[in-house]
């Protein structure tokens, strides 16, 4: 890890922040920055290997933030790290392409943790947000009369699904992977996929929408 | 019999026309000879005499005129047969004797079936009757039959002269026969059988028009007003003005005054004839649903054509106008009704019968009518015709006013049918308009509980948030995380949605479990794993969290246990948390009491809100149990 991208609009959580990042990765390099429009242009001049991204800005959201490193550096790593714990919040920057969250409110300790697990490739899912996940693949798994052909379908695996279930019910990665007999490092990779599939799916239908607006709008 | 009865007698001369030849000088002596034994042989309480003849002369003298040849003339004497155009006074005599009667002490009498117009009776010069005014206006008599007692002071033991003045009109200024001038035949004899007869005709000939003439009234004036007042239904109108101008022409058959000469009368009533005809017409159209505009213009013009005809002949030509407009206006009628029929019988509908029937009644009663007025014959037919029209319509009124009730009753019905539809849509609008209201202002609330939320965010939380971590004190930074939950207690948790009780012990499992594994301790998790419909407020969720999250701290910070359990179970409605740990147990305070260090008010305190309790046992040596208990139905309503 060398880049990281540091977005915080309050001076003394991004020192902290800071101190904290520091601290998992010594030899990292951290471009900060305050405001959504300072960071998108950092997102077009380095490359991030990992983005610490809060939600509420003074000029926008940092869910666009998200959306720009997805669409110029896939292989960026974006985490939220924000103050608000509900989905209404955490969900559109998951679909964004963010990869997991992290509550700025939590002990030092535990956001050191998360943090380590993150650089290890295991992004944090909590219950509440697996089961946001498996609410929203439900729906969409239903039949949907606009366009199916338009629309490249995403689901989830059986195995992803089962992820999922148990994760909601509280157990924690670790135990998932003892209880399906797979390695720590597999069932990190599905908690990837799922991110990834809940990206790709929210990404095809806003274009379906933007399609459907757009006929309208003639 | 004991004596010679001159009666028979009298009545074969009275239809022997040589008798009745003039210039014979022949008196017609008519001998009554009453005898008690007689009449109780007949049974009928006497025999009468049928008087064919009489001596008749043309005079306006004030008693029978004795200077004047008296040719005898058949009775019934019909002036417009025996004097055309003559207007009387007509006087005419009957001579009779009548030995043995003031013997008898039997009362006699002179019955009279028909005078037209009016009469004045004479015995021996002596006036017994004057049936009212003899001059113009003179009293119609026409229907009405006389009675004239012959007193018995008055009749002489030997030929005693019965004169009858008589007025009238000559046919030709009348519009009907039965008002032309004329006598019938006499019959004398005893009172006592005399009455019934008299009154039976009587009956027949003013009660019977009278009491029709007084219904008709009745329902043409109901039903015109309700025609009237709904013009959807003016066939009804039409009908009431028909009724109405019916019982008017009846009653110049019992109303014996008026106060106009007999010219102007007779006018009159025949200009309500077109009249009649418009009223019955446009009923019969109406009523077959069926507007004719010409015939709107054509009826009243009629109205007023055939009085003009009517004046402009004159009224010594009336009778042959007036038989002429009665043709027209029948055929006018019949044509109506024959349209009128004709239209139900093609509409199929179920007054068809009975309305034929009614009308072909009511035609053969006009047509009988007629012939009569064409032959001059009154027989009972003719009366039985001249009641069977008026009740013809007395019970079309009664069918007319059925179809009214029938479709008064269907509109009532569809009007309770609106009016509960009505009654359905507005509180089907009501409660719409409520779900609206509820629903706009629970989005309006929405609303205002995210921008709350997000100054509160922003503003409170950021500042919060940096005490957490900038503070160097624990105790304070602890503090401002409490803060921190608190306020976004405060901005959710009072609208925030339930948590479904299996949601939270996910998310309960997750914390506490990697809390625990990260720290070294073997963490030991069970709860129930089936589906539960239970929920927790969002309150209650966020209060047991923190009583989980400062329990499983202690554990971490104090008791330096290897092993931790956690059980949550489900009994009699609580819910049941019990954390177990093999640590070093909390030490004694001096007083007794376990250390408030280690957040155990803190975790009472929010039990006690919960309703619930916090029981923890500890002792040096066995570690620490958490007993927790919440009742679930009131941690789930507790806000």
């Amino acid at each position: 890890m060398t880049n990281i991208l540091l977005l915080e609009d309050l001076p003394e959580i991004r020192a902290w922040l800071s101190s904290l990042v520091m601290q998992v990765f010594p030899d990292a390099q951290i471009a900060e920055a305050a405001r959504v429009h300072d960071a998108l242009g950092l997102v077009s001049a380095i490359k991030f290997d990992l983005a610490l991204v809060d939600l509420g800005l003074p000029d926008g959201s940092g869910v666009d933030v998200v959306a720009a490193l997805r669409e110029h550096q896939p292989e960026t790593q974006s985490v939220v790290v924000t103050i608000h714990d509900d989905d209404e919040h955490l969900f559109p920057a998951l679909q964004a392409g963010a990869f997991g969250y992290i509550l700025k409110e939590q002990a030092r300790e535990l956001i050191i943790e998360q943090l380590q697990r993150i650089s290890q490739g295991e992004p944090p899912l909590s219950p509440s947000i697996a089961r946001r996940v498996m609410a929203y693949f439900a729906a969409k798994s239903k039949p949907q009369p606009a366009s199916p052909s338009a629309m490249p379908h995403v689901s989830l695996t059986e195995r992803e699904t089962e992820v999922l279930l148990r994760v909601a019910k509280g157990y924690t990665l670790p135990e998932i992977g003892q209880q399906l007999s797979l390695s720590r490092h597999t069932i990190a990779d599905y908690v990837k996929q799922i991110y990834r599939k809940l990206n790709v799916s929210s990404r095809a239908e806003a274009a379906l929408e933007a399609q459907r607006m757009g006929l309208f709008g003639r | 019999m004991p004596c010679p009865c001159p009666l028979s007698a009298a009545r074969r001369h009275g239809r022997l026309p040589g008798l009745a030849r003039p210039g014979l000088g022949w008196l017609l002596a008519l001998a009554l000879w009453l005898c008690a034994g007689l009449a109780q042989a007949n049974g009928l309480g006497g025999p009468t005499v049928r008087i064919h003849a009489a001596q008749a002369v043309v005079s306006d003298s004030a008693s029978f005129p004795t200077d004047k040849p008296a040719p005898l003339s058949d009775l019934p004497d019909d002036w417009s047969v025996s004097r055309p155009g003559s207007a009387g006074p007509v006087w005419y005599r009957i001579s009779f004797t009548a030995p043995g009667l003031r013997e008898s002490g039997e009362l006699l009498g002179v019955y009279i079936e028909h005078v037209c117009t009016n009469l004045e009776v004479y015995l021996n010069g002596q006036l017994l009757q004057r049936g009212g005014r003899m001059e113009e206006p003179i009293t119609q008599n026409c229907n009405h039959p006389q009675l004239v007692s012959l007193p018995a002071a008055l009749v002489a033991p030997g030929l005693n002269a019965l004169d009858i003045k008589v007025v009238g009109h000559p046919l030709d200024s009348v519009s009907s026969r039965h008002r032309a001038g004329g006598l019938s035949a006499l019959e004398i004899g005893p009172i006592s059988v005399l009455e019934p007869l008299h009154a039976q005709q009587t009956a027949l000939n003013v009660a019977v028009p009278q009491a029709v003439s007084a219904t008709l009234l009745l329902m043409g004036s109901f039903m015109f007003v309700l025609g009237w007042m709904n013009r959807r239904e003016s066939h009804l109108a039409y009908f009431g003005a028909l009724s109405v101008g019916w019982a008017i022409v009846e009653s110049r058959l019992w109303l014996r005054n008026l106060p106009f000469d007999n010219a102007v009368a007779e006018f009159l009533l025949c200009a309500m004839l077109p009249m009649l005809t418009l009223a019955c017409v446009q009923f019969l159209l109406r009523y077959a649903q069926h507007r004719s505009r010409m015939l709107d213009i054509a009826l009243p013009l009629q109205c007023v054509v055939m009085p003009a005809t009517l004046v402009l002949a004159g009224p010594e030509r009336l009778y042959p106008v007036a038989s002429f407009w009665y043709a027209l206006l029948a055929l006018q009628t019949l044509a109506a009704a024959v349209y009128y029929l004709r239209t139900q019988y093609r509409g199929r509908t179920r007054s068809f019968w009975p309305m034929a029937l009614l009308l072909c009644i009511a035609t053969v009663a006009l047509f009988i009518e007629y012939a009569s007025q064409k032959l001059g014959v009154r027989t009972l037919w003719t009366h039985m015709a001249q009641i069977a029209t008026p009740v013809m319509m007395v019970l079309v009124g009664l069918r007319l006013l059925q179809q009214h009730g029938k479709a008064l009753q269907v509109a009532e019905e569809s009007n309770a049918q609106l009016e509960q539809r009505i009654r359905e849509a507005t509180a089907e609008i009501e409660r719409n308009f409520t779900q609206l209201a509820e629903l706009r202002v629970e989005k309006v609330t929405e609303r205002e509980r995210k921008r709350i939320a997000a100054d509160l965010h922003d503003d409170l939380g950021a500042k919060l948030l940096t005490i957490v971590h900038t503070s160097e004190s624990e105790r304070i930074s602890t503090l401002a995380r409490e803060a921190l939950e608190e306020m976004r207690l405060s901005v959710r948790g009072l609208t925030g949605k339930p948590v479904q009780l299996l949601d939270a012990l996910g998310d309960w499992r997750a914390e506490v479990v990697s809390r625990l594994g990260q720290a070294g301790i073997e963490a030991d998790w069970s709860a129930p794993a089936d589906e539960l419909p239970q929920t927790l407020s969002a309150r209650a969720f966020v209060q047991t969290t923190r009583i989980l999250r400062e329990a499983v701290s202690n554990v971490i910070k104090h008791s330096g246990a290897t092993h931790c359990s956690l059980s949550c179970e489900l009994a009699d409605g609580d819910l049941q948390i019990i954390v177990r740990d093999n640590g070093n147990g909390i030490p004694m305070e001096l007083d007794g009491r376990l250390d408030r260090g280690h957040g155990m008010a803190s975790m009472k305190h929010r039990a006690k809100q919960l309703q619930g309790q916090c029981l923890v046992e500890s002792g040096p040596g066995y570690g620490t149990v958490i007993r927790l208990t919440l009742p679930l139905t009131r941690a789930t309503e507790a806000a």
